[in-house]
C-alpha cells in the first residue's frame, strides 16, 4: 500500500517532481564529472608509472618543454633547449651504470603532414628517436638501446618496427601513433609529406608508414622517425630535447642514478618518474580541489532549490496530510512518504546527473588533459549516495514541517 | 460503575489565540449508542466541538473522557492510536486523496490502521452503494458528491469505530444525495454506533435522541 500511495503521489505531481529531478540532476553531474575525472586520471598516472619502460626523464636545465606522462600534459613549450646527442653515452659511463637498461632521446617538432593518398593534412608531433641503436661504450662494448629496448613491451605495433639509420637516403620510413591513422586515414605502406615550415624556410620530407603504434598514451599521436631524419628536417644536428632512460631499480637509488646523471652532464636534469607524478599529482590536487569546491556550492545550491520546491508542495498538500492525520497516519508513516519520495527524486536525478556527469568529463578531460576521460563506474554508486544525502537533507525541514501539520485543519474546512 | 457517560466533558473550553472562546466551559455526558445531534449558528462552536471529541484538537481547559480514558492527557500519538481504533471521521467537504480511487482511499485508512485487506472494503464499499467496478476505480474527481461522501463513510467505517463523528455530511449534497447519506447514518445508529452528527437541519437533527445547541461556546441541551 505504502508503495501505491507513493506511485500515485509521485506521478501526480509530475511538475514539482520534474524540477526537483532537474535540480538533483545538475547537483550531481558535478560531482560525477568531479570523480569521473579525477579517478580516471589517477588512473592513468598510475597505470603509465606502472608500464613506463622509462622512470628517469632526462632533462635540459631549466626546461620549459612540454613534459609529461602518457597523454597528459601539463607544461609547455615556451623556450627551446636541447641536449647534445654526442653527450648521451655519459649515461652509460656512470658508477651505477649496469643499472642503466637502455635510454632513448627524443627530439619534438610540430610539424604538418600530409597524406599521399588522400591528401588529407593535420599538424602533427613529429618524434626522432632511436629505435634499436647499437653504441660502442669506452670499454670497445657494444650496448643496444632505443625505445624499441625500453618501450616495446607495452607500445603494440602493427606492422614493423623501423631501424635507424646513419645516412638520409631517398626512402625514409615512420612509424605512426594510432590516431595519426585515423585522423588521415593512413594505413601500412601509404606515404606521408611532413613540411617543417621555419620563418622563412621550408623544409619537406617524404616518410613511408611501416609500423602503427597503439600505446594508450601520447604516443598514439606522434610521427616516428630516426633522430637523424628529424635533426635534419628541423636543422638541429645534434640535438634533442629529453632523454629517457630505463635503470633497473629494484632496490636500487634511483635518485643516485639522477645525481650521477647530472653531474656527468651539467647542464642537465634527472627527474624520476615519481617526481613527475608527483607534480602533476599537485596539479591535480588542485583541480580537485577547486571540483570540490564548486561541488559543495552546487550541492548546497541543489539542497537550497529542492527544499524550497518541497516544501511548497507540502504547503499544497497541507490539507491531504491533514486529512492523512486524521484517519490515523502516525507522524512517522507521513515523514516516510516524503523521504521516499525525495528518495526516488534523489536517486533518479543522481543516475541522470551521473551520465550528464560523465559528458561534463570529457570537456574537462579535453580542455584541460587533452584526452578522453574513461567513465568509472564506481562513481555511480558514490553519485547516487550523494544525490541520496542530498535529497534526504533537502527534505528535512518540508517533512518537519508536513509533520507539524495539525489534523484539525481538515475539519475547519481550510 | 461510578463513571456514568460514554464520552464526558468537564468544563471544556477552547480558546484560540488567546481571544476567541470557541467553546466556554461545556459539560456533556453521551451514552453509548446515542445520537447526538448538535445545532446552532455558524461560528457558534460547532466544529470546534467536534474536533474535541473527535480527538483532532486539544482542550484549553477542562477535559474530555471517551470510555474512560482521559483523552486530553495523552501525547499526539497515543491520541492519533485512539483516534484510528475509536473514532470514524466525516467531514462536511468531502475530503479525499485525490490522486488515489474510492477503493484506494479506503484502504489507506486500514493501512494507517493496521493492515489491507481489500475484501474488506470492497465489502463495506457495496454497504454505502459504491459497488461498481468503475466507482471503485475512479478518481474522487471522477464521483459525484453524493459518492464521494458515501466513499467518506465507508472510510470512516472501514475500522469499525464506536464512534462517528460527522460534521454536516449533507451539507453539500442534494436533497436525494442527503437522503441517501442520511438513511447510511440511521442504520449505524440502529447497529449500535455512537453518533455526533453536526446539521443545520432541523428534519435531520430530530432523527437523533438528543439534541444539542451551541450559542457562542455554550451547549444548551434540549431532548
Ligand atoms: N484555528 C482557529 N483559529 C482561530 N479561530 C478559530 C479557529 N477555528 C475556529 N475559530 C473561531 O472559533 C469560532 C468557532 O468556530 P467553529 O469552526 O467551531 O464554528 P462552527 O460552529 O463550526 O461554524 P460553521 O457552522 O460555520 O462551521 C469562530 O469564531 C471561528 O472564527
Ligand atoms: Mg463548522
Amino acid at each position: 500500500m505504502f508503495f501505491r500511495i507513493l506511485r500515485k503521489s509521485l506521478s501526480r505531481q509530475k511538475g514539482k517532481v520534474l524540477i526537483s529531478m532537474i535540480a538533483i540532476i545538475m547537483g550531481a553531474s558535478i560531482p560525477s564529472a568531479m570523480l569521473n575525472v579525477s579517478l580516471d586520471i589517477n588512473e592513468k598516472i598510475g597505470a603509465e608509472f606502472r608500464k613506463f619502460g622509462a622512470n628517469l626523464l632526462v632533462v635540459p636545465k631549466s626546461d620549459t618543454i612540454e613534459i609529461g606522462i602518457g597523454d597528459i600534459s601539463l607544461s609547455s613549450v615556451k623556450d627551446q633547449q636541447y641536449i647534445n646527442e654526442s653527450d648521451i653515452y655519459k649515461i652509460k659511463t656512470i658508477n651505477w651504470s649496469k643499472n642503466v637498461f637502455g635510454y632513448a632521446p627524443f627530439l619534438y617538432q610540430v610539424v604538418s603532414a600530409k597524406a599521399k593518398t588522400n591528401g588529407e593534412e593535420q599538424q602533427v608531433v613529429l618524434t626522432g628517436t632511436w629505435f634499436e641503436k647499437n653504441i660502442s661504450l669506452e670499454e670497445g662494448e657494444i650496448f643496444t638501446t632505443g625505445v624499441r629496448k625500453i618501450n616495446s613491451w607495452w607500445w603494440n605495433v602493427e606492422g614493423e618496427w623501423i631501424e635507424d639509420i646513419e645516412t638520409i637516403s631517398d626512402t625514409i620510413y615512420c612509424m605512426i601513433g594510432k590516431s595519426v591513422a585515423e585522423k588521415l586515414s593512413l594505413n601500412l605502406g601509404d606515404e606521408i609529406e611532413v613540411t617543417y615550415r621555419e620563418t622563412v624556410q621550408e623544409t619537406t620530407k617524404n616518410l613511408t608508414v611501416v609500423g602503427i603504434i597503439t600505446s594508450g598514451g601520447s604516443e598514439d599521436n606522434h610521427i616516428f622517425v630516426p633522430l637523424l631524419v628529424a635533426q635534419s628536417l628541423t636543422n638541429r644536428e645534434n640535438r634533442v630535447h629529453t632523454v629517457q632512460v630505463s635503470a633497473l631499480c629494484i632496490g636500487c637509488p634511483i635518485e643516485t642514478i639522477a645525481d650521477e646523471i647530472e653531474t656527468k652532464i651539467s647542464y642537465i636534469e634527472a627527474k624520476t618518474i615519481l617526481q613527475m607524478t608527483n607534480a602533476e599529482m599537485n596539479v591535480l590536487e588542485k583541480i580537485q580541489m577547486m571540483l570540490a569546491l564548486i561541488t559543495i556550492i552546487a550541492l548546497l545550491a541543489t539542497i537550497l532549490g529542492v527544499s524550497t520546491t518541497l516544501t511548497t508542495s507540502v504547503l499544497e498538500r497541507r490539507t491531504e496530510i491533514g486529512l492523512m492525520k486524521s484517519i490515523g497516519a502516525e507522524d512517522r508513516k507521513i515523514g516516510a512518504l516524503f523521504f521516499a519520495e525525495s528518495s526516488i527524486i534523489g536517486l533518479l536525478g543522481g543516475f541522470f546527473g551521473f551520465l550528464i556527469g560523465i559528458v561534463g568529463a570529457q570537456f574537462v578531460g579535453i580542455l584541460v588533459f587533452d584526452s578522453l576521460v574513461t567513465p568509472q563506474v564506481i562513481v555511480l554508486p558514490i553519485v547516487l549516495g550523494i544525490s541520496l544525502l542530498v535529497s534526504l537533507l533537502a527534505s528535512l525541514v518540508p517533512v518537519k514541517r508536513a509533520m507539524g501539520i495539525e489534523p484539525m485543519i481538515v475539519l475547519r474546512g481550510l | 460503575m461510578m463513571v456514568t457517560g460514554y464520552i464526558q466533558t468537564h468544563n471544556l473550553s477552547r480558546v484560540y489565540d488567546g481571544q476567541t472562546w470557541a467553546l466556554n466551559n461545556v459539560n456533556l455526558t453521551i451514552e453509548e449508542g446515542d445520537w447526538v445531534s448538535i445545532i446552532g449558528p455558524s461560528g457558534s462552536g460547532k466544529t470546534t466541538l467536534l474536533n474535541m471529541i473527535g480527538c483532532l484538537d486539544k482542550p484549553t481547559e477542562g477535559s474530555v473522557v471517551i470510555n474512560g480514558i482521559t483523552v486530553n492527557t495523552l501525547n499526539q500519538r497515543q491520541l492519533t492510536q485512539f483516534r484510528r481504533e475509536q473514532i470514524g471521521l466525516i467531514f462536511q467537504q468531502h475530503y479525499l486523496i485525490p490522486y488515489l480511487t474510492a477503493l484506494e482511499n479506503v484502504l489507506i485508512a486500514m493501512y494507517y490502521h493496521s493492515s489491507v485487506n481489500e475484501k474488506k472494503a470492497i465489502e463495506v464499499l457495496a454497504k454505502v452503494g459504491i459497488e461498481h467496478q468503475r466507482q471503485l476505480n475512479n478518481k474522487p474527481s471522477k464521483l459525484s458528491g453524493g459518492e464521494q461522501q458515501r466513499v467518506c463513510i465507508a472510510r470512516a467505517l472501514i475500522n469499525e469505530p464506536k464512534i462517528l463523528v460527522a460534521d454536516e455530511p449533507t451539507g453539500n449534497l442534494d436533497q436525494k444525495n442527503g437522503q441517501v447519506v442520511m438513511d447510511l447514518i440511521h442504520n449505524l445508529y440502529e447497529v449500535g454506533h455512537t453518533i455526533l452528527l453536526v446539521t443545520h437541519n432541523m428534519d435531520i437533527a430530530k432523527q437523533g435522541n438528543q439534541i444539542l445547541q451551541i450559542v457562542d461556546g455554550k451547549v444548551w441541551s434540549s431532548n
